[in-house]
This record gives structure tokens, sequence and C-alpha cells, in this order.
């Protein structure tokens, strides 16, 4: 007798359509970072696109950076004094901008305004490409559109966020020193003698690492939602908006994530 | 139009140049300040607590930094060996028999390994060499000696506190002082007393001071070299013939004293009358005697005198007297 299957339903998804779609999702991911090593350690290498998103993502991004970095320091200078004043141990600001500078401040402020200048461009251009099929169009002229586009926008902000890092950090420090040597009339040479004597070479290891890594998150979560963008330019606005917030969270992740193990090691 | 051939590259690696730049400077501030690039060598000190030391924290020499902690290891049952590195330049300032206790670079700072005293006599520290340490006042220890010195303050404020109620309720002189204006003025006027006690005692002391200045300047001319009075002390010659002097003296006296002895057992006899000269003196009837005998004795003479000349005129003597005469003119 033939079993009756009218009445059974169809499984379509593993688990449901959300939950398979962001499991594929991480899936997906994890290829595009696999294909971005495969293509990487490749040849030819496009030495003079990597040269001009180096441009675009360190130097056109100095300023803002910068500024950035300046304020942080004078705020952090001035929200930490009162603390501080209450112990009669002012002395000490040095120290605590240093630690906090070095170890958090510059790698993670350096790292969000990567994801909201860089990593939202980066969406939002390959975004664009994509639904207006300039990368189907690269596919066909040869070019490898992968290794022109994604390759060389990771590389580039992977090399790029370290340096912008230590300009944040000494932009940020300086910031600190003009708003103490206001208040506390410390000098120069006392201030960044009391600074450095904070910090240890593990800090500006993990600083550095800590860059890196989010360098490469930026890079990876800009360009993989753009190269997959759909639905038109509504698409386009989405790859942006996705690379920003999920770039965003990942360097919060990664953040707990390095101080746990620099904290182990330390 | 010109165009700059590779403007964007030659941007870029001044950028990341600038970058690497910045790195390069901190890594040597840093290096240069945890004396990375220092050249070093090990001695240890072993602890039974370190308080929380950890490595890389800070080693003080007479409150210079000259080192680092490199290793913290357990020794023995619950021992602690702390192996410090030390900057070779101050190697020659370190003795052998330096000490080491852990401190903190502030109230509530890091902890430190703190190296001190040490004799200059003894040799100059070497590697692996072992300093001898001492323990020093954890926050616990000061705690507790603040725990006691407030007890004590404590009772201190309830003795003043007793103190200042007997004040209060009229009891001791304390209270009599504040409370009876009689007293105050007896004080008053014993102050008063006392003071001019004292511009006495200032009058005294400037009179003493006048007379010991006279005697400076009196022994000032002692010591000047000529005066009678410094011949005396200092001329050893003179100092001879005053003694002979002296001597000399104290013997004459004794012969006085011998004299007026036997003057003294003379006037003692010529106070009696058992001698002839104590009857002279003493019997009035010897006396008067005596006084009749001399009488006699000058009408005597008188009469030999006159008997004397008759006879100077007699023929018989006349020529022995001229004879006499003659010679005397001769």
């Amino acid at each position: 007798m033939e079993p009756h299957i009218e009445n059974i339903p169809i499984r379509r998804y593993v688990l449901s359509k959300k939950a398979d779609e962001f499991f594929t999702g991480i899936y997906n991911v994890y290829q595009f970072i696999i294909l971005f090593f495969k293509e990487a350690f490749l040849s030819p290498f496009e030495w003079k696109e990597i040269i001009n998103q180096c441009y675009y993502v360190g130097v056109r991004s100095l300023s803002l950076i910068s500024l950035t970095g300046f304020i942080t320091g004078v705020v952090f200078t001035k929200q930490s004094r009162p603390s501080l004043a209450e112990f009669g141990a002012t002395s000490w600001l040095p120290s605590l901008i240093s630690i906090a500078v070095i170890r958090a401040l510059a790698p993670l402020v350096t790292a969000l305004i990567a994801a909201g200048k860089i990593g939202s461009n980066m969406g939002a251009e390959l975004g664009s490409m994509k639904v207006t099929e300039q990368i189907d169009a690269m596919e066909v002229s040869g070019t490898n559109p992968f290794k022109y586009l994604v390759v060389t926008r990771v590389i580039a902000i992977t090399l790029m966020l370290p340096i912008l890092v230590f300009y944040t950090g000494l932009i940020g420090m300086l910031g600190a020193y003009l708003n103490i040597h206001q208040n506390e009339h410390t000098s120069f040479v006392a201030f960044f003698h009391s600074a450095f004597n904070s910090i240890s070479f593990l800090d500006i290891n993990s600083s550095i690492i800590k860059a890196i890594c989010y360098g490469f998150t930026v890079g990876i979560a800009g360009c993989y939602q753009g190269y997959y963008a759909k639905n038109g330019t509504r698409g386009v606005g989405m790859a942006a908006n996705s690379a920003v917030v999920i770039s965003m969270f990942m360097i919060f992740v990664e953040e707990m994530v390095i101080v746990q193990v620099i904290n182990a090691i330390r | 139009m010109i165009t700059i051939k590779n403007k964007r590259p030659v941007i870029v690696g001044i950028f990341i140049l600038l970058g690497i730049a910045i790195l390069v400077v901190t890594i040597f501030t840093l290096g240069g300040q945890k004396k990375t690039f220092v050249k070093s060598f090990t001695i240890h000190a072993i602890f039974n607590d370190v308080a929380g030391l950890n490595k890389g924290g800070n080693v003080w020499f007479s409150g210079v930094k000259v080192g680092t902690v490199k290793d913290i290891q357990f020794f023995g049952n619950s021992q602690v060996d702390v192996t410090l590195s030390i900057e070779k330049s101050v190697q020659s300032h370190i003795r052998k028999n330096a000490r080491a206790k852990i401190g903190s670079d502030g109230l509530i700072g890091n902890r430190i390994v703190i190296i001190y005293d040490g004799d200059s006599t003894m040799l100059p520290v070497e590697t692996d060499d072992l300093l001898q340490v001492e323990k020093s006042s954890s926050m616990d220890d000061m705690l507790a000696i603040l725990q006691s010195s407030s007890k004590n303050l404590f009772e201190i404020t309830s003795d003043f506190k007793s103190i200042s109620k007997k004040i209060n309720s009229g009891q001791g002189l304390v209270s009599a002082l504040i409370n009876d204006p009689s007293m105050a003025n007896k004080l008053n006027n014993t102050l008063d007393k006392l003071q001019a006690t004292v511009s006495n005692f200032k009058t005294v002391s400037v009179t003493g001071k006048n007379v010991l200045s006279d005697l400076k300047n009196v022994s000032g001319k002692l010591n000047e070299p000529g005066n009678s009075i410094n011949d005396l002390v200092s001329d050893t010659i003179m100092y001879r013939e005053i003694k002979t002097t002296l001597e000399q003296l104290e013997k004459s006296a004794d012969a006085v004293a011998a004299l007026t002895s036997n003057l003294n057992a003379a006037s003692e006899k010529l106070n009696k009358a058992d001698n002839a000269a104590g009857v002279i003196l003493n019997d009035t009837a010897t006396a008067a005697s005596i006084k009749v005998i001399i009488k006699n004795l000058e009408t005597s003479s008188k009469k030999l005198d006159e008997d004397l000349r008759a006879l100077q005129d007699n023929f018989l003597f006349r020529g022995y007297f001229k004879k006499q005469e003659k010679a005397k003119k001769q």
C-alpha cells in the first residue's frame, strides 16, 4: 500500500526561515573570508589599487580621525579630573589618560570612526556596483572583481587602521596634555614621563593587534554587504547601513575578547 | 597642464612613514623608561610576602628607578624568590650588604622593590647575589597602628572631657583661676613680683657681666709680659727666689717664735721674786733699799770725784797727769 503523503507538511527550512538565513549568512561570511585569503596571497597583486585604497582609507580619514582623537583626549581628561581631584590625585591624570587612550580609546574610537566613514563607504560603493551590474561586467571583461574590489580594500584598511591608531593616540595624548597643562601647569616632559611610566609594550602590542582585527572586520563587513547587495538602490542603502551596524557590533565583541586574552597574558 | 606622477603613492608613503615613526618613537621612549635597551644584571631577594608585587614592577635604589622585577617564583615552602633586573651602571653603588623591602610608589600606588642601605666598605653586589630582606609595613599593619592610635586618642579625649567637666563644676585650682577673680588678682600680683624679681636678676646679671668683664681685663693685663704678677707667675727664677725667701722667712719666724718663748720665760721669771731681777722688780722693800743705795752711791761718787780732783793737784800724782795730756796732744 502506498503511503499517504499529501497530509505530511514539506520541511523547507532546517530551523526557520530567519534562523536559516542567519546561519547561511555566517557560512557565506566564512566563505568570503576564505576566498579573501586565497586571493590575497595569489598573484597578480593589485598594488596600484591597494595604494589608491590606502590613500582613501588612511590619508583622507586623517583629518577626521585627528579631530576625533584630540576631542577624545580633552574630554576624557576633563571628565576624569573631578574624580581624581576628590582624592587630591590630579597628578595621576597623565597615567590615567595614557592607559585609557593607548589601551582602549585610540583603537576603539579609530575603528568606530572607520566603520562609520570607510565601512559605509565600501558597502555603498560595492553595493551600487553590484546593483548596476558593474561587478558582473568586470567578470565578463576578465578582471577578477573580488581581487580588485574586495582584497585591495580589506588589505588597505587592515594596514591603515593601525597607522591611524598611532595618530589618534598621539593626538589624543596631545589634547590631554594641553588640557592638563592649562589646569595643572604640568610640563611636557613631566606629562609624557608620567604617561609612559604607566604603559607597557604589551599595551602597545595589544593596541596594534586590536587595530588590525578591527580594520579587517570593517573591511570584510563593508565589502561583504556591498558585494552581495541586492534589491536595487534600496539594497545599496541597506548594505551601507548593515556594514556600519555589523562592523560596530563586531568591534565591541572583539574588544571584549581581546581584552580578556590580553589580561590573561598580563 | 603638468600633472605630478605618483602623487598618491608618495602621500600614502609619507602617511605610513609618519605613522611608523610615531610607533618607533613610542617604543624607544617606552624602552628607555622601562630600561629595556639598557645593559643589566640580575640579583635576587627572597621575601616571605611580596604583597601583590607584579612582574615588571619598578626597583628603586636611593629613590631612583634602577631596574625592574624580572621574575617572581615560589621558593621553598611559601617564600617567594624575586629576580631583579638592575642597570649595570648602578652595580658599583649597590653593596653586598644592601637590603631590599617591598614598598609602593604612592599611598595606593604600584608595589615596588626598594633597595637601601649598604656599607661603602663592602664590595659591590655581583650577578645573582642574594640581598637581605626586611619586612615592610603593609597597609594592614598601618591600619592596626591607626586603630591603636585612635583608641589612645579616644582615651585622651575622654580624660579631657572629665577634666573640663571638673573645671566647669568649679573643682580644682584651674577652675578657681578661671572662675575666682581674687585668685586671678593674686596670680597677677605674683606675676608682677616675679617680673620685678626677673628685672632684679637682669640687673644682677648686668653687674655680674661687668664684673666678669673687669676680671677679664685684669686677667688680660696679668697675661701681659712685664707685669710683676705675670713675672711672678711665669718667671721661674723669681719663683725660686721667692721660695727661698719664704723658706728663710719661715726659719726666721721659727727663730722669732723661739725668742718670744725665751722672752716669755724670762718675763715669767722677772715676775717671780725667787731671783735677783725678780726681787728688784717685784719687792718694794728691796726697791727702797736699792734707792737708798743708789742715793748713797751718788753722794759717794760726788765725794770721790772731789777726792780725785784733789788728787790731781797733789804733787805726787801731778807728773803722771801731765804725761797723759802730752800723749793726747801728740
